[in-house]
């Protein structure tokens, strides 16, 4: 719908002519009047589904798979190892590295996509530095890597949701468990996680905007990413963007701490039954290695009553096809 | 951040001080370390400013170019900043030691810009939906002595007011091409509104106590710090983008007192500046006396 495809004719003597492709403000209007506007009391909106899965990858030691509405995401977190880059050294904690790539499908703007990644990266590392224990590692790098499959708003917030979980899932010791959820307001409606449709409008808004007329109070919109950690009422990151009063502020706080507090229960629900199903293995398991040691132990006792030639002509098996012969 | 040695009995020295509501330099958490703030000094961009805040030294020049504005955005012009962390700063950024802070800085900078709200881009309109003022900002820091967030800011927004842009008038031609023409006289210029320009305002964290301004030293011993974004308008102070840095989480009433705080320093260092630009311009006028000694 707000897709950019902008052609350019290059004339003679170097000026451009835009042509008229691309989405125009008219259009992003029209689309504010077909979105469905969340209702006037937000702590009544309806949560995306969810989906969460600790340990999809067999080749890493924590990995994490989310699903938040249409928002997929994969957290990959390796074991810290030595910091390759010596400069950082003289810190005293470890160093948290993030990475975040966009599968080349999950995005219809491609333009923009390398300066997200940096962005998305380095607000990660703020949000999670918080979080990980990281006096454990002294002068050791966890790196940690997010691919994105699909973006459908709340990037961010789904992605360090994500690799709260996969960091548990690797072992790394954390202080807390974290949760992230975002909420923005555009013209008086406040949208929890917002759609990328929502988000986008918002980025484009700058198009859109109705002239305020001068000594009213100007239109606010913005968009309000926070990290919380809840056992201690914690706020690990809270970013802010766009033009916002102080009150908005934080009623959004306000609103997404209690998204996170609703989210906390699902992730430490899914660690749980994570924990409780990698003890059934382990269980198994070591009735499996029981039983196969009771099977040595019969087969030894065997042979310490026949004696080896009878053990291992008690053992042979005839040949079929020697018999034919 | 520039990384300091410090020993453990030095940050408890610090954090005493912190506590006692007196800094190591003699300030209270409140106050800003001396500013000394110079418009015009680079002779080859539209606009400049060079900001020193203690030991914390930022150029900073803004170029001009006409481009095309967005589709989305016709009535707009644009802005880009560019931060440039030079080795003479400190060590730790030689080579691309200082490309994270330069990147941070720059997010940051960018964030707050942002909203149309908080820089009137009409302004750099020259005819809508084909062709606009583009503005380089950029930045460079000459020494790192803490606090850059709030020096690159401010320098930012000093270098914003110098900035003139020459006069543009507009003729059609021919199948609705315009032709620009650009006054010859150097002093037939245009300036930029900065009412509502951004200001970072950095709140630390060290103890249990929330201060501005910090020093090196101080920021190394903070457990996180909050920059505030602030812009006003009307005569109210808005939040036109905020983050934490520094590795470290607060609790949500800590958060707010921070804000507050925020939010009242760029209140006043805000009309500070406006101020003081007013009073060089005044005084210094189109004519600068020459200064010999750029850097001094």
């Amino acid at each position: 719908m707000l897709r950019v495809t902008q052609t350019k004719n290059s004339l003679l003597d170097g000026a451009t002519i835009a042509d008229n492709l691309y989405t125009t403000p008219q259009d992003c209007e029209e689309f504010f009047e077909s979105l469905e506007k969340p209702s006037k009391d937000p702590k009544k909106f309806t949560p995306r589904k969810t989906f969460i899965r600790a340990g999809v990858l067999t080749t890493v030691r924590g990995s994490a798979y989310m699903e938040y509405g249409n928002t997929k995401v994969l957290a990959i977190v390796a074991p810290p190892h030595e910091l390759m880059r010596a400069s950082a050294r003289r810190m005293n904690m470890g160093v948290i590295n993030c990475y975040v790539n966009f599968a080349a499908f999950a995005t219809g703007e491609l333009e923009s996509v390398p300066e997200r990644e940096r962005h998305l990266g380095s607000m990660l590392t703020k949000a999670l530095e918080p979080v990980v224990c990281r006096t454990e590692f002294l002068n050791f790098q966890l790196d940690i890597r997010v691919l994105i499959l699909d973006d459908d708003g709340c990037l961010l917030s789904t992605a360090i949701n994500c690799c709260g979980v996969a960091l548990v899932e690797c072992g790394i010791s954390t202080y807390d468990l974290i949760t992230a959820s975002t909420a923005c307001i555009y013209r008086n409606h406040v949208f929890l996680n917002p759609s990328s449709k929502v988000e986008e409008l918002l980025w484009k808004h700058r198009g859109v905007q109705i002239e305020a007329a001068s000594g009213s109070a100007p239109e606010e919109h913005g968009l309000v990413i926070t990290a919380s950690m809840d056992t201690f009422d914690q706020i690990a990151q809270c970013q802010q963007c766009g033009y916002l009063s102080p009150e908005t502020y934080v009623k959004l706080l306000d609103y997404t701490l209690a998204v996170n507090k609703s989210l906390r229960q699902l992730i430490r629900q899914v660690l749980t039954t994570r924990v409780r199903e990698q003890h059934e293995l382990d269980l198994r398991e070591k009735t499996e290695s029981a039983l196969e040691d009771k099977r040595l132990k019969e087969i030894i006792e065997r042979l310490q009553q026949k004696g080896l030639d009878e053990f291992i002509q008690s053992n042979i098996k005839e040949d079929p096809y020697v018999k034919r012969m | 951040m520039a990384y300091v040695a410090l020993s453990e009995a030095e940050k408890t020295f610090i954090l005493h001080g912190v506590e006692e509501d007196f800094r190591c330099d003699g300030r209270s958490r409140r106050d800003y370390r001396p500013m000394e703030l110079e418009t015009g000094v680079v002779s080859n961009a539209s606009g400049s400013a060079r900001l020193r805040l203690a030991n914390t030294d930022i150029l900073v020049g803004v170029k001009t170019e006409i481009d095309v504005p967005s589709p989305l955005a016709p009535e707009y012009g644009k802005l880009e900043f560019f931060v440039d962390c030079s080795a003479n700063a400190t060590p730790d950024f030689e080579g691309r030691g200082g490309s994270d802070l330069a990147q941070e800085l720059i997010l940051s900078l960018q964030n707050a810009y942002e909203s149309p709200q908080a820089f009137d881009y009409r302004s750099l309109c020259l005819i809508p939906g084909q062709q606009c003022w583009k503005l380089y900002i950029d930045i460079l820091v000459l020494e790192c002595g803490g606090n850059l967030h709030d020096a690159v800011s401010l320098a930012a927004k000093a270098a914003l007011f110098n900035t003139k842009l020459p006069r543009v008038t507009a003729t059609l031609l021919d199948a609705g091409i315009t032709d620009l023409i650009i006054s010859d006289n150097p002093y037939d210029c245009t300036r930029i509104g900065i009412e509502t320009a951004p200001l970072l305002v950095t709140v630390c964290k060290i103890g249990d106590y929330c201060l501005v301004d910090p020093t090196a030293e101080e920021e190394g011993c903070s457990t996180v710090s909050i920059v505030v974004s602030v812009s006003m308008r009307n005569g109210e102070p808005y939040l036109s983008g905020t983050h934490m840095t520094g590795g470290g989480s607060m609790h949500r009433d800590t958060m707010q007192n921070c804000l507050q705080l925020g939010l009242s320093i760029g209140e006043q260092l805000n009309t500070l500046l406006t101020k003081m630009l007013k009073q060089e311009q005044d005084r210094v006028g189109p004519k600068r006396p020459k200064t010999v000694g750029f850097l001094k």
